[in-house]
């Protein structure tokens, strides 16, 4: 091989990773100096620093109410997973069930499908039953979508608790449940804890099957956000982009932190 | 010793420990070793198959009040199968487990009252030394005050106050297995069932943790069951040694008992080392000879189980074979062998050597500065007195 | 010697009566909706083949199909050159400078894809910067229509299958035991021979894998084509809402979501085959 072909080859690699990194960094960093430009068209670099985006943002209750309305949902979703979830997972991985196998395969599946279809199915179903826009068939429809992670996070957890300690306490003459809430959940902790958060930021950022099921009462902050970009382009999606970024960023680092806690244990 | 340790817990009330022994009259006395009411642990018939294959078949064992008994034996030989079904973690396909007393063949093990003691330890990692000890008192529902009583009191006797509020991974493995021991103890079970405690520790910490135990055992008059793979282990701590195989008792007895009586070569061959001449009987003047690779060999009056044409073998313990015949050799057998090697172990020397047929024989005498020093290749005349050696029958292929 | 212990530590029926809440929900609300999605294309007032029959001969479908399939296999085909030398790259730091490099993938991996849509259109814009950097080069003379058409959608989706390609690539290279690299230099292979002859052969599993799983996600991809793409780059899914919104016809968007919920299902099959039945998202 020539020289300079080698010399080329040898820059080739970290140069595209680099010009990688910053392709999949800069759309999540570019909206934040947009957000603090002055309105009007969407600028990079602003011209000029102002908060009257995020002015906007909080004065329009079409906008702050969907944020609220996402919050409150992620929220809901988180809490449903974990009670729906855990002891799924517990049972699942402390238990000889026949056809285990295909159980976790089912509990996998809202992962496997595409959610297009997951979001024209659940239209499809509430609409006659008359669910459509209304908070509790959104906050599951999350749910569904959201489970996956949970048992991810919990099962990753659980396949480093030793099974010797739960038996231990059994032979000491603790009940089942006893055990389960003091021996297993306080070691499940960081598991929990970063499957919740990932179940909050799937709903957080859910856009297809809110889309789908929710109306204008239950209009969630992407719904609004996408249908801003389609149909108004209104420069408020900027200030909206930079919030639901902090947030997104925000859980990512928890969830980072949590598992590399639960790795370091 | 230890005014601090507390008369046994009176136990909850659906625990089975408080109850009279109501099953006491089907009890018949099915062991030599204990009668039915001062039985611990009464296992009849008990018998376990996993997918068809039998990890324990049939045994019959009786552990008394307050005995140190050890299930002794290789890896898969039943040992662990016959903890875990008087544990409760694994149901019998047959037979019945007593403890106390009182049927527990299917008792759930959280009502069998018993304490165990991991190889791993088992303490748990997101509680203090504190908490760990305190865990089995807060499942029994006892007062606050009492248990912070009674766990610096176990602290104290394993000496170990000072780490109260340390987590379990900061401490070193041996005092790790001493806070298991010490919540077990903590709520006085009537039986401890240990497996492998100290199979994790360095020899050095595992002598020092086996006398721990039984001071323990002797101070607490509490039964224990012990697991082991270990054969010096089980001669250091056991009243009785149940030796196990292929899922069946080989032999159960003293630690002398086994060590000078072994009935089967199985036996012989796991505790201690030995060696063993494999030949048939015949009748010689009058008593038995053994004819073997080595020769023709007289041998110790045994029973009527062995009868002239019978194939058996005779032991003879390292330790019963010196290497110079003495001037009187009136009553002992004699060979010749060659010294292949000698090695010298501290106060204990070895001698390794062959006969002219090829047989490994192995002697041992205890080191004295004026030994007599032989060299590799010597040709020497070993014997050992005929009664020292044992006759066992000999292994069904 | 662990104990053998054939007694779970819960019995069955403890354990279905855990399982069963969230089998109830998954039943409920995952699996009902997609048995109803198939039901309603074979269903109007009575067992019927309407909608099927009117795919086969729609010009419309046979577009988007295609559209749908050129665009997934650009974005993939593109992702895995990308992908490649960025895995190989962090595959050869030090584990704590990886974790960092894996944190600059990771992260945008978590943001919203609405936001990153939003900032590509931006970025991307007749006045975006890379319109504006390519307009001062040229003295103004060059401008591309770089969003709102094919293009867009292809870039915002690369965007967004990255991280799904890289870190599957990774695994396999990470997985690959360094001596092997090491003895074949030792054996005096240069670097490119020890790369086409160790590191890349034991590379393909990631790679194949990669490969079905950015296909995958792509041919499903709403989100990326509607804000990025032009009016003439539908995908399946925009088409699936196009029926179920625009035309009110149910039944044929639920044929549409069977075709693309057969797709899929083909290729997670095969990729369950490649990966030894590990689900799609082993990244999370």
């Amino acid at each position: 091989m020539t020289r300079p072909l080698r010399t080329a080859a040898v820059f080739f690699v970290p140069v595209v990773a680099w010009a990688c990194y910053l392709f999949l960094l800069l759309p999540s960093v570019i909206v934040f100096p947009i957000s603090f430009g002055t309105g009007g068209e969407f600028e990079f670099p602003p011209r000029a620093f102002s908060l009257e985006l995020y002015r906007q943002f909080f004065t329009d209750a079409a906008w702050w109410g969907a944020m609220t309305q996402s919050l409150m949902i992620a929220l809901m979703t988180a809490l449903a997973t974990t009670v729906l979830g855990l002891p799924a997972a517990y049972a699942l991985q402390r238990a000889s069930l026949p056809g285990a196998g295909l159980i976790n395969g089912f509990i996998m599946g809202p992962l496997l499908v595409p959610v297009i279809v997951l979001g024209l199915g659940l239209y499809l179903q509430f609409a006659p039953w008359n669910l459509l826009n209304r908070d509790v068939s959104l906050f599951l429809s999350h749910t569904m979508l959201a489970v996956p992670f949970m048992m991810i996070s919990v099962g990753a957890s659980l396949r480093h608790l030793d099974p010797t300690l739960e038996n231990a306490a059994l032979i000491m003459g603790a009940s089942k449940p006893a055990i389960f809430f003091k021996v297993v959940l306080p070691q499940l902790k960081a598991g929990i804890a970063a499957g919740a958060l990932f179940a909050f930021l799937i709903s957080f950022d859910e856009v297809i099957v809110a889309y789908f099921v929710t109306g204008p009462e239950t209009q969630t902050l992407p719904v609004k956000m996408y249908s801003a970009m389609r149909w108004e382009l209104s420069p408020v999606i900027a200030a909206a982009s930079t919030l639901v970024t902090v947030f997104s960023i925000l859980l990512a680092i928890g969830i980072m932190m949590l598992q590399r806690k639960e790795k370091q244990q | 010793m230890n005014a601090q340790m507390k008369p046994p817990v009176a136990p909850s009330a659906s625990s089975p420990l408080d109850k009279e022994p109501a099953l006491a009259h089907l009890a018949e006395p099915s062991t030599p070793n204990a009668a039915a009411s001062d039985a611990m642990i009464e296992v009849r018939g008990l018998s376990k198959l996993y997918n068809g294959v039998a990890a324990l078949s049939d045994v019959t064992l009786s552990v008394g009040k307050g005995e140190f008994v050890t299930l002794l034996g290789p890896s898969g030989s039943g040992k662990s199968t016959l903890l875990n079904l008087i544990s409760g973690m694994t149901t019998p396909t047959a037979g019945k487990i007593l403890i106390n007393g009182t049927d527990a063949t299917t008792l759930p093990t959280n009502q069998r009252g018993l304490g165990m003691v991991f190889q791993n330890y088992a303490l748990m990692p997101h509680m203090t030394v504190f908490q760990n000890i305190a865990f089995p008192l807060q499942v029994r529902k006892i007062g606050k005050d009492e248990i912070r009583q009674r766990v610096m009191d176990v602290l104290k006797l394993i000496q170990l106050e000072h780490v109260a509020d340390r987590r379990p991974r900061e401490l070193s493995g041996g005092q790790q297995q001493r806070i298991s021991l010490a919540r077990c103890i903590v709520y006085n079970p009537p039986l401890i069932l240990m497996d492998e405690p100290l199979g994790a520790l360095d020899k050095k910490l595992r002598e020092g943790m086996q006398l721990e135990i039984k001071r323990l055992h002797a101070d607490l008059g509490v039964t224990m069951l012990y697991v082991t793979h270990d054969q010096d282990e089980a001669l250091t701590m056991s009243d009785r040694i149940v030796l196990m195989r292929g899922g069946k008792i080989e032999q159960q007895g003293t630690p002398e008992a086994l060590y000078f009586k072994p009935q089967t070569v199985f036996s012989a061959d796991f505790i201690g080392s030995s060696n063993l001449f494999p030949g048939k009987l015949s009748k010689d003047k009058g008593g038995l000879m053994l004819r073997c690779a080595a020769g023709a060999f007289d041998v110790p009056a045994a029973d009527g189980a062995f009868v002239a044409g019978s194939a058996a073998v005779l032991l003879v313990r390292p330790e019963n074979i010196m290497v110079e015949t003495p001037a009187d050799a009136s009553g002992r057998q004699q060979i010749a062998a060659t010294l292949k090697d000698t090695v010298v172990l501290g106060g204990i020397v070895r001698h390794f050597l062959e006969t002219p047929a090829g047989e490994q024989i192995i002697a041992q005498e205890l080191n004295q500065p004026n030994r007599a020093r032989l060299m590799r290749g010597d040709a020497v005349k070993v014997s050992w007195r005929v009664d020292d050696g044992r006759l066992l029958p000999a292994e069904r292929a | 010697m662990s104990s053998a212990s054939d007694v779970s530590f819960l019995s069955p029926r403890s354990a279905t009566l855990l399982v069963a809440p969230l089998g109830a929900l998954l039943i409920l609300f995952f699996a009902y909706p997609l048995i109803l999605t198939v039901w309603q294309s074979f269903y109007e007032g009575g067992f019927t083949l309407r909608a099927y029959a009117e795919l086969a001969t729609s010009t419309l479908f046979y577009k988007v199909l295609r559209t749908t399939f050129v665009i997934s296999f650009t974005a993939t085909l593109v992702s895995l050159l990308i992908g490649y030398p960025v895995a190989l790259h962090l595959s050869r730091q030090s584990p704590r400078k990886r974790t960092f490099y894996l944190m600059l993938v990771m992260l945008p991996f978590w943001t919203s894809i609405l936001v990153k849509s939003f900032a590509l259109t931006v970025l991307l814009g007749h006045s975006g910067i890379v319109n504006q950097a390519l307009g001062f080069i040229s003295g103004g003379t060059i401008q591309f229509p770089m969003v709102f058409n094919r293009f867009g959608a292809i870039v915002g989706m690369i965007n967004y299958l990255l991280p799904f390609m890289i870190l599957s690539i990774l695994g396999s290279l990470l997985a690959q035991d360094g001596n092997l690299a090491r003895a074949a230099e030792v054996m005096g292979a240069g670097p490119f021979r020890i790369f086409r002859k160790v590191t890349l052969p034991l590379s393909m599993p990631g790679v194949i894998a990669g490969i079905i799983i950015n296909f995958t996600l792509s041919i499903g991809m709403y989100i990326t084509p509607a804000l990025l793409g032009g009016r003439q780059d539908m995908m399946i899914a925009n088409l699936i809402d196009f029926y179920t919104r625009q035309t009110l016809d149910w039944p044929m968007a639920s044929a549409i979501s069977v075709v693309l919920l057969l797709i899929s299902g083909a290729l997670v099959t095969i990729l369950g085959r490649v990966r030894g039945g590990a689900g799609v998202m082993g990244v999370a």
